[in-house]
C-alpha cells in the first residue's frame, strides 16, 4: 500500500492498482505485443496474461515504487528500443496518475512473438 | 527548374527508390528541428525528429553502396538498417512500417502503382502488428490514412500523381491527429511522429518533381500549429501586442520580400499556409498594432484579423486567479455547511472539503450578518450549518442563524483549523443536530496557531512584546513574540503538548513571500521530524501563517 498525503486525509493505493497502470502502459507501448506470467515455474511464460498482476509486479519501500514487467516483443523490432520505450512509457504514466516516483522499472523480456516470417 | 524526368513514370527501380530514400532522408533532416518541436510528451519519447531522422540514415546507410536494381531487396536492406538502427519509438515503429513494405514488394524487380499500394497496405498492417492497442493520432494513423488513400486510387498509375495525393492525404491526415489524441489538442500541437512521416513522403515527392531538398519549410507552418492562444510565452519589450491576420495573397506576393518587411515592424514571426489561405503571426510593439494589417492589405485580400493585447495577458496571468469556486452542490434536505475564509486559498479548500457557500472574511474583514445570511437564503435545503472560523463572527452568525426561517445551527469554530476539522465530520445526509455534535467535537482536536506582527506594543499573558516583532497565538492566547517569523512559528510548536500531535498543516497567508515560507518550513521540517509537515497557500490577509496542529 502506497501512502500519500493530502490536506485532509491519506490516499492508499493498492499493489494492484499500480499493477493495472503500468499494465495499460505497457500495452500501449509500441513493440509489447503482450504480457507474460512472472512466474516461470508456472511454465506458462509463453501464455499471454490478461490479468495486470500477472505480468508485472511492483515493489514499494516506503518512498520510491519500482516495478518489473514482463513482456513479449513483436519479433523484428529493435528490442532494446522497445524495452526503453515501454520503461520510460510505464514510468511516466504511473508518477503522473499517482504522484509517486518511480524508482525503476526492470523490463524483462519473456519472448517475442514472430507473427510474419520475411 | 522542374525537373520532368518522373513525370510519366509508371514503376520505380531500385536506384530510383535508393534516390528517393536520399531525398526522403534530406528532407527530413531539413525539418528535423519542426518535428522536434511538436514534441509533447515529456519522458516517452526525447526526439522524434532526431530519432526518426538517425533511424532514416541507418536505413540509408544499408543501400548507400549497393548498385542493387531490384527494388525488393533494396526495401529488405531498408528494412534491416532501419531496424538495426532504430531509435526511439517512432523509429521503431518507421523500422516496423519498412519491414511491411519491404514485404510488400518481396523480391520484385520494379515497383509499379499496385504494387506501391500493396506495399503500403503490408506496411500498415505491420507497424499495427506491433502493438497491442494501438494509440490513434500517431503516426501509425498517419501510414494508415496513406494506405487506405492508396488503395482508393487504384486507377491511378502515374507514380508522381500518387505520390501528390499521398502527400496531400498524409498532411491532412497529420492535421486531423489533435482531434484522436486528446494529449495533442491541449499541447495545440499535430503529433511529431505522423509529421515526420509526412516529410518522408514529401522528401519521395520532391525527388521526383525535381524540387530542391535544402530549404526548410521551417519558416511554414500550418495554421493549426498557429492557433492563437496556445503559446503564452514570456513577453520581451516589443511585444505588446499580438496581431493575427488571414488572408488570399495576391499574384505579386513574394514570401521573402513578406518577412522581410515584416521584421522590421515586430518579433516572432510565423507565417502559415493551408488551402490558398496565408496566416501571419506576429508580437509587435503598441505604436504598431496596427501595422501589419495595414501592410498584409497590400499583399492581397484580408479575410480575418486577430489582435490581442498581450501585456494585459500576462498581468492576468500574474494574478490570483479568480476562477469561481467548485462549491458542493445540495440537494433539498440535505446539510449545507456556510464556511467564512479569510483568504481564497482557504475558501478553496473549504469548497473542497464539501463547504456549499463560502463567505469572505476574517480577522479586519468581519462579514455581515446579512451577507452571511445571503450566502445561504437561497441554497435548495433548509438545513444549515455555519463554520464562522473566527471569534468575532459568531455573532454575527447568530444574527444570521435568527434573522432565517431556516434551521441554521452556528458552530462556534474560533479558528480557520477548527473549521477544517469540523468539515471533516460532514455528512450531509445526517441529521443535523447529529451532524452539528459530531463537528462540534472535531472542534477540540486540533489546535491551532497563528502568527501575525505585533502592531503595538504590549504585555499580554506575560509575554512582553514590542510593534512589528512577529507574535504567535496558540488556540488565540499570545504565547510568544520573536525577531522573526521562523523563531515565532518554531517557538510556538515548542509549547504545543506534541504527545499526541502527529501533524502541522500550514496555511500561508498573502503578505509573505514564498521563499519566506519555504525558508520556515524547512526549519521546521528539522526540527520536528517526527511530524509531517503540510503547505497550503491560505491567502489570508495580516496573518503570515495559520497553523493547524492536530
Amino acid at each position: 500500500m502506497k501512502e500519500n498525503q493530502n490536506p485532509m486525509g491519506n490516499v492508499y493505493v493498492s499493489h494492484r492498482a499500480i499493477a493495472t497502470i503500468a499494465y495499460q502502459s505497457a500495452i500501449e507501448s509500441y513493440g509489447v505485443v503482450g504480457l507474460a506470467a512472472k512466474n516461470f515455474a508456472e511454465g506458462i511464460a509463453q501464455v499471454i496474461v490478461r490479468d495486470p498482476t500477472l505480468g508485472v509486479e511492483v515493489g514499494f519501500d516506503g518512498q520510491k515504487i519500482e516495478i518489473d514487467l514482463y513482456i513479449i516483443v513483436e519479433y523484428g523490432t529493435r528490442i532494446k528500443m522497445v524495452a526503453e520505450s515501454v520503461s520510460s512509457n510505464v514510468q511516466y504514466r504511473v508518477e503522473k496518475t499517482i504522484g509517486i516516483p518511480v524508482d525503476k522499472v526492470n523490463v524483462h523480456i519473456r519472448a517475442l512473438r514472430i507473427s510474419d516470417t520475411d | 527548374m522542374i525537373n520532368t524526368e518522373y513525370k510519366d513514370t509508371l514503376a520505380i527501380n531500385g536506384q530510383t527508390f535508393k534516390a528517393m530514400i536520399a531525398a526522403a532522408l534530406t528532407w527530413l533532416k531539413t525539418n528535423q528541428q519542426i518535428v522536434n518541436a511538436l514534441n509533447v510528451f515529456p519522458v516517452p519519447d526525447g526526439d522524434t525528429g532526431t530519432n526518426m531522422v538517425l533511424t532514416m540514415q541507418a536505413a540509408y546507410n544499408e543501400i548507400q553502396n549497393l548498385e542493387e536494381n531490384n527494388i525488393g531487396k533494396i526495401a529488405h536492406a531498408i528494412a534491416q538498417g532501419a531496424l538495426m538502427g532504430a531509435r526511439g519509438n517512432s523509429g521503431v515503429i518507421l523500422s516496423q512500417i519498412w519491414r511491411g513494405f519491404a514485404r510488400g514488394l518481396d523480391s520484385l524487380e520494379e515497383m509499379d502503382a499496385s504494387i506501391l499500394t500493396r506495399a503500403l497496405v503490408e506496411a500498415k498492417i505491420t507497424a499495427y502488428k506491433g502493438v497491442v492497442r494501438p494509440v490513434e493520432g500517431t503516426i501509425l494513423t498517419v501510414i494508415k490514412d496513406i494506405a487506405t488513400t492508396s488503395e482508393e486510387i487504384k486507377d491511378q498509375d502515374h507514380i508522381l500523381e500518387i505520390l501528390e495525393i499521398l502527400v496531400q492525404a498524409a498532411d491532412k491526415s497529420v492535421i486531423h491527429t489533435p482531434e484522436l489524441l486528446p494529449i495533442l489538442k491541449q499541447a495545440g500541437v499535430v503529433d511529431s511522429g505522423g509529421k515526420g512521416l509526412f516529410f518522408i513522403f514529401e522528401g519521395f515527392l520532391k525527388f521526383l518533381r525535381g524540387e530542391s531538398l535544402d530549404t526548410s519549410s521551417a519558416i511554414i507552418v500550418k495554421p493549426l500549429e498557429l492557433m492563437e492562444g496556445n503559446e503564452l510565452e514570456d513577453i520581451e519589450p516589443g511585444q505588446d501586442f499580438e496581431v493575427i491576420v488571414d488572408f488570399r495573397p495576391s499574384k505579386s506576393f513574394n514570401l521573402d520580400v513578406f518577412y522581410a518587411d515584416l521584421e522590421k515592424m515586430g518579433t516572432s514571426i510565423q507565417v502559415g499556409e493551408g488551402d490558398g489561405i496565408y496566416r501571419m503571426h506576429i508580437h509587435v510593439p503598441t505604436e504598431n498594432r496596427y501595422m501589419p494589417i495595414d501592410y498584409a492589405m497590400t499583399c492581397g485580400t484580408i479575410t480575418k484579423v486577430y489582435v490581442e493585447n498581450l501585456l494585459d495577458q500576462m498581468e492576468n496571468k500574474g494574478k490570483e486567479s479568480d476562477q469561481p469556486l467548485s462549491l458542493t452542490e445540495v440537494e433539498p434536505g440535505q446539510i449545507a455547511v456556510v464556511a467564512i475564509s479569510p483568504g481564497k486559498g482557504l475558501s478553496k479548500i473549504f469548497a473542497s472539503l464539501g463547504a456549499a457557500a463560502v463567505v469572505e472574511g476574517g480577522q479586519t474583514m468581519n462579514p455581515s450578518t446579512e451577507e452571511i445570511l445571503h450566502a445561504f437564503e437561497d441554497l435548495p435545503t433548509d438545513k444549515i450549518i455555519i463554520l464562522p472560523n473566527n471569534k468575532n463572527i459568531i455573532l454575527a452568525a447568530t444574527s444570521a442563524k435568527k434573522a432565517s426561517v431556516k434551521q441554521v445551527e452556528v458552530l462556534a469554530s474560533n479558528t480557520v483549523p477548527q473549521g477544517l476539522a469540523a468539515m471533516l465530520r460532514l455528512d450531509p445526509y445526517s441529521e443535523l443536530d447529529e451532524v452539528y455534535e459530531e463537528m462540534q467535537a472535531a472542534l477540540s482536536e486540533v489546535d491551532t496557531g497563528e502568527i501575525t506582527v505585533a502592531t503595538r506594543s504590549v504585555t499580554i499573558n506575560e509575554v512582553d512584546v514590542k510593534e512589528g516583532q512577529a507574535i504567535a497565538l496558540l488556540n488565540s492566547q499570545l504565547v510568544c513574540a520573536s525577531e522573526t517569523i521562523e523563531g515565532a512559528c518554531l517557538s510556538l510548536l515548542e509549547k504545543v503538548d506534541l504527545s499526541e500531535r502527529e501533524r502541522f498543516t500550514f496555511f500561508y497567508g498573502a503578505n509573505i513571500s514564498n521563499e519566506e515560507v519555504n525558508h520556515v518550513i524547512d526549519h521546521v521540517r528539522e526540527k520536528f521530524p517526527n511530524i509531517e509537515v503540510e503547505l497550503h497557500q491560505g491567502g489570508q490577509p495580516h496573518y503570515q501563517f495559520i497553523i493547524s496542529i492536530e
